[in-house]
């Protein structure tokens, strides 16, 4: 403990990134500079008056301390030039302030033409990054191309949350039922944090995500291979890529904890269609339509059938809000999802937390 | 009514409901607003106590970047109970409900507030709101912060169960802090001494009528937000529920546009005891009356037109941003002329460094360095990346804590050998206050880079952003030594309450009324009506060596 203290006590320029400065992270975004300096223009002025004011504060207790008991004294009570002066001179500073940080604000207001644009959906307690352009979609990761602005439309599914790169120096909440938008353009490559900043409950501190910023060239590449890479996945590697990749489109409705939400959870959701012990709406059992001569006869059928025709069978207790996947899903992504669900009890712990990454290593 | 007589200390006589009943029924039923104001002082402390234990749990779960003993869950409740504690139980009723209740009617003069059972009523609202508070907890706690913010305060999936008691506690505070700011209008307004006209009030007077009137204009504006909430929460109306095509971010227009204000609720009356402070310490002339005083009333006026800045990046329009912005600045021109005029009354003063007087020294190094980091925050383009960090957290305790706190420990030991009779030891109070103003600074300086470099508020950990942990250790070390100072402070008060030494009517020389009757005063406050001069023309008064207090002067002309 001791060592620890000292050892952090010692720690000096703790910012992160190297280029940090005493008071702010690296810049990694077109408008961070702008940003920063706006930043040390008040903070000069701050310092100046401070030195100013505590100056005079110590000056006056030093020289004018009581001594004894006996105290006269005389002076001024009352100066109207001097206080006109000191009303008008701040006033007139504010003004500036004002009105360079309102130019760097519109600055940071609009997007310019042609941005590369991301849909982002904020929810307790993930980011998912869709790419429209790529049919790509991201979670907890963001990779966006160096050099080239992007535009971030973003909503929110349940709660406010709000979207923070500091080395960017952006943020805008994410607010339910309805679009927000910021804007950056990266001039680093390499990986930075982007943090949730509106409290949004209990692992509020664990809704990170990556901005990872790749070089223009290789970005649609690196993009076009993240569109299809399930394809060269061996069985072993699909029920990883499925939770990391797939599962986002479905966790809205379908807990991993086995709390109950708009569909049934998938926890144990394997155990139970195998048994066949699913009831639905129109009375049926799932354990009658398993087996030979039956409409399922093997349970992964049931599960194939219940994405790209979800309506078929609704489970008893639901309202059968699910939408078809068909078309959406290749057949190897329909096969993942299942090997994702007889394996789920390796892919997270117990409070329903994704422990591996998409390449199968453990989180 | 044998025992009445005029010299009896109010301690000694309970001037109640009852009569002059004596023990516990002779202070709860008390219409004696010295009396009132001692309950309250006692209360506000405990509750202090309370949310400063959460404090020390926020800083020390925070020592390390993994969190080190509170779950998620647990530290978004101590987050939230020592938010909601502080703001409504303890900072917003801490000088004019406890010191204003004892000072403000000696300071006119008068022999009470001009409403006394409801004065009595607003202190067991406050029991009642603490109450609730407490009874948050037994229904499952709240981790809304002390916001509320919606949807997640009306998303029973999302928040504890403990919101609506919580909800309910905040609602009959404000009634408490209405009555009270009501009754100081009229009693400021009716309850003048002969001679004293507006400007000739003592600078506290100005401060808490200036905080009255806020109270009274924008507490009901957050009763009627927090009912809204309530019937949110409980029928589902869908006035803040998106997914019934309510709008989230009308609540926080709603909850800002009272909050703001509470803001200046705290502020305004502890920069008026800063002003007698300085002034009575240093011996010297109020520097600018008017100037002052008039800041006070453009402080709360401004004050109501500026809640849009806690919005910049909730979507708001870029337009509404601006003007926000822009009148947001206008509240630092009065808070700067404050602070100027201070510095021109130490100026060719004659300064006592005692207790109270380093509060007030402290209060205002710290409420510049409050001040000026606001301007960061006010401003458009930096508060993007500042909005919702520690920046943040930073700046608002230098201005809620450590000056609008500050001001009242520092009036607590100003007027603590008026309300006690006894005088607290100098040596112990002076360190104490040191180590306090130390601590302080050592505890929220490092959040501003805390914030600036990247760390939102309201987090239970920090696991990714080791490099941090730096500041969160220098914050937990600065804290310790702040609540050590703390607890000496506490140690010291209640020894002198046994042992001290009886107070002189006039300890420091002050020339406002409450320090010409006898300390503690007795329970009429003056047996004739006084008359009163200039409450900062110090020339009369000569200090008595017998008395170990100041008196007035043989050949001084009384007004």
């Amino acid at each position: 403990m001791t060592n620890l203290l000292l050892k952090t006590l010692m720690a000096s320029g703790a910012g992160s990134g190297k280029d940090a400065t005493f008071w702010m992270p690296e810049q990694a975004s077109t408008v961070a500079h702008s940003v920063d300096l706006t930043f040390d223009v008040i903070t000069w002025i701050s310092y100046f008056f401070f030195v100013l004011i505590t100056g005079a504060l110590i000056w006056f207790i030093v020289k004018y301390q009581r001594k004894g008991h006996e105290a006269v004294t005389e002076g001024p009570v009352h100066n109207t030039t001097i206080e006109v002066v000191w009303t008008v001179i701040p006033l007139l500073l504010v003004i500036v302030i004002f009105v360079v940080g309102l130019k760097g604000y519109l600055n940071l207001q609009e997007a310019p033409e042609g941005c590369y644009e991301v849909q982002v959906t904020a929810q307790k307690w993930s980011w998912t990054f869709d790419h429209p352009d790529y049919a790509v979609t991201q979670v907890g990761e963001l990779t966006v191309p160096e050099g080239q602005p992007v535009r971030l439309i973003m909503t929110s599914n349940d709660l406010l949350h709000s979207l923070w790169i500091p080395s960017f120096r952006v943020k805008m909440d994410a607010i339910p039922g309805r679009y927000t938008s910021l804007w950056f353009e990266a001039t680093k490559t390499g990986t930075f944090q982007l943090l949730c900043t509106e409290y949004c409950g209990k692992d509020h501190s664990k809704m990170l995500a990556v901005v990872n910023v790749v070089p223009k060239e290789d970005f649609k590449p690196h993009m076009v291979k993240l569109a299809s890479e399930y394809e060269d996945m061996s069985l072993e590697q699909l029920p990883a890529y499925a939770i990391n990749r797939l599962y986002n489109r479905c966790q809205s409705c379908h807990s991993l904890d086995g709390s109950d939400n708009t569909g049934p959870t998938f926890k144990g959701l394997w155990d139970r269609v195998s048994k066949g012990d699913v009831n639905f709406t129109n009375g049926d059992n799932l354990s009658n339509l398993l087996g030979d001569g039956t409409d399922y006869v093997q349970p992964e059928n049931y599960i194939r059938e219940s994405l790209v025709n979800p309506q078929k069978h609704i489970v008893q207790g639901y309202l059968g809000a699910m939408p078809s996947f068909q078309g959406q899903l290749k057949e190897k992504q329909i096969t993942a999802l299942i090997e994702m669900f007889k394996r789920l009890d390796e892919l997270t712990d117990a409070d329903g937390n994704v422990i591996v990454n998409t390449d199968g290593t453990p989180r | 009514m044998t025992n009445e007589h005029h010299s009896d200390s109010y301690l000694e006589h309970a001037h109640g409901l009852f009569g002059n009943k004596g023990g516990i029924v002779g202070w709860i039923f008390t219409l004696d607003h010295k009396r009132i104001g001692v309950m309250y002082l006692v209360c506000v402390l405990l509750a202090f106590l309370l949310a400063g234990i959460f404090a020390m749990m926020i800083r020390y779960q925070l020592l390390t970047p993994e969190g080190t003993f509170l779950t998620a869950d647990q530290y978004n409740q101590v987050f939230t109970l020592h938010g909601a504690i502080m703001v409504f139980l303890v900072i917003i009723p801490g000088v004019p409900a406890a010191l204003g209740n004892f000072v403000l009617p000696i300071m006119l003069g008068a022999k009470d507030v001009a409403f006394p059972k409801l004065n009595l009523f607003s202190w067991y609202l406050w029991i009642a709101g603490l109450v609730f508070f407490l009874l948050s907890l037994v229904y499952g706690g709240v981790d809304t912060g002390w916001t509320f913010y919606t949807p997640y305060s009306i998303d029973k999936t999302s928040s504890m169960g403990g919101v609506i008691p919580a909800l309910i506690g905040a609602f009959i505070l404000g009634f408490s802090s209405i009555f009270t700011g009501m009754n100081f209008i009229v009693t400021i307004h009716r309850l003048r001494p002969p001679g004293m006209t507006w400007f000739k009030m003592p600078l506290f007077l100005w401060g808490t009528y200036a905080t009255a009137v806020i109270q009274v204009l924008a507490t009901p504006v957050i009763g009627i937000t927090l009912l809204l909430l309530i019937v949110e929460r409980t029928m589902g109306i869908g006035i803040f529920d998106p997914a019934m095509g309510g709008d989230p971010v009308l609540y926080q227009h709603f909850f800002w546009f009272y909050s703001h204000p509470a803001v200046y609720i705290m502020i305004l009356p502890a920069m008026g005891v800063v002003s007698e402070l300085i002034s009575v310490h240093s011996h010297r002339h109020i520097f600018g009356y008017k100037f002052i005083a008039y800041s006070s009333i453009a402080i709360a006026m401004f004050g109501f037109l500026v809640w849009g800045h806690h919005m910049f990046v909730s979507g708001q329009s870029p337009l509404m941003n601006a003007i926000f912005s822009l009148i947001t600045f206008s509240v630092s021109i009065p808070s700067a002329v404050k602070v100027f005029n201070w510095l021109a009354t130490l100026y060719k003063g004659s300064i006592s460094l005692n207790t109270p007087m380093i509060y007030g020294l402290s209060f205002i190094f710290i409420f510049t360095i409050g001040g000026l980091t606001g301007l960061h925050l006010g401003t458009l383009a930096t508060d993007v990346h500042l909005h919702d960090s520690y920046f943040v957290v930073a700046h608002f305790h230098y201005v809620m804590m450590g000056s609008a706190l500050i001001g009242f420990i520092g009036g607590i030991h100003h007027w603590w050998p008026k309300m006690s009779g006894k005088m607290y030891s100098e040596f112990w109070g002076r360190i104490a206050a040191v180590m306090v103003f130390i601590g302080f600074n050592m505890t929220f300086f490092t959040q501003f880079m805390l914030g600036s470099q990247g760390m939102p508020r309201r987090y239970a950990q920090y696991a990714t952003m080791p490099e941090l942990q730096v500041y969160h250790v220098w914050s937990t070390i600065g804290s310790t030594i702040m609540a050590l100072g703390f607890v000496i402070t506490a140690i010291y008060l209640i020894q002198s309450m046994f042992s001290g030494k009886k107070a002189p009517s006039n300890p420091w020389g002050g020339r406002s009324l409450e320090w010409q009757c006898t300390s503690p005063p007795p329970w009429n406050n003056f047996s004739e009506q006084p008359t009163v001069g200039d409450c900062y023309d110090y020339s009369v008064l000569e200090w008595d060596e017998a008395e170990q207090g100041y008196h007035w002067k043989e050949d001084a002309e009384r007004p």
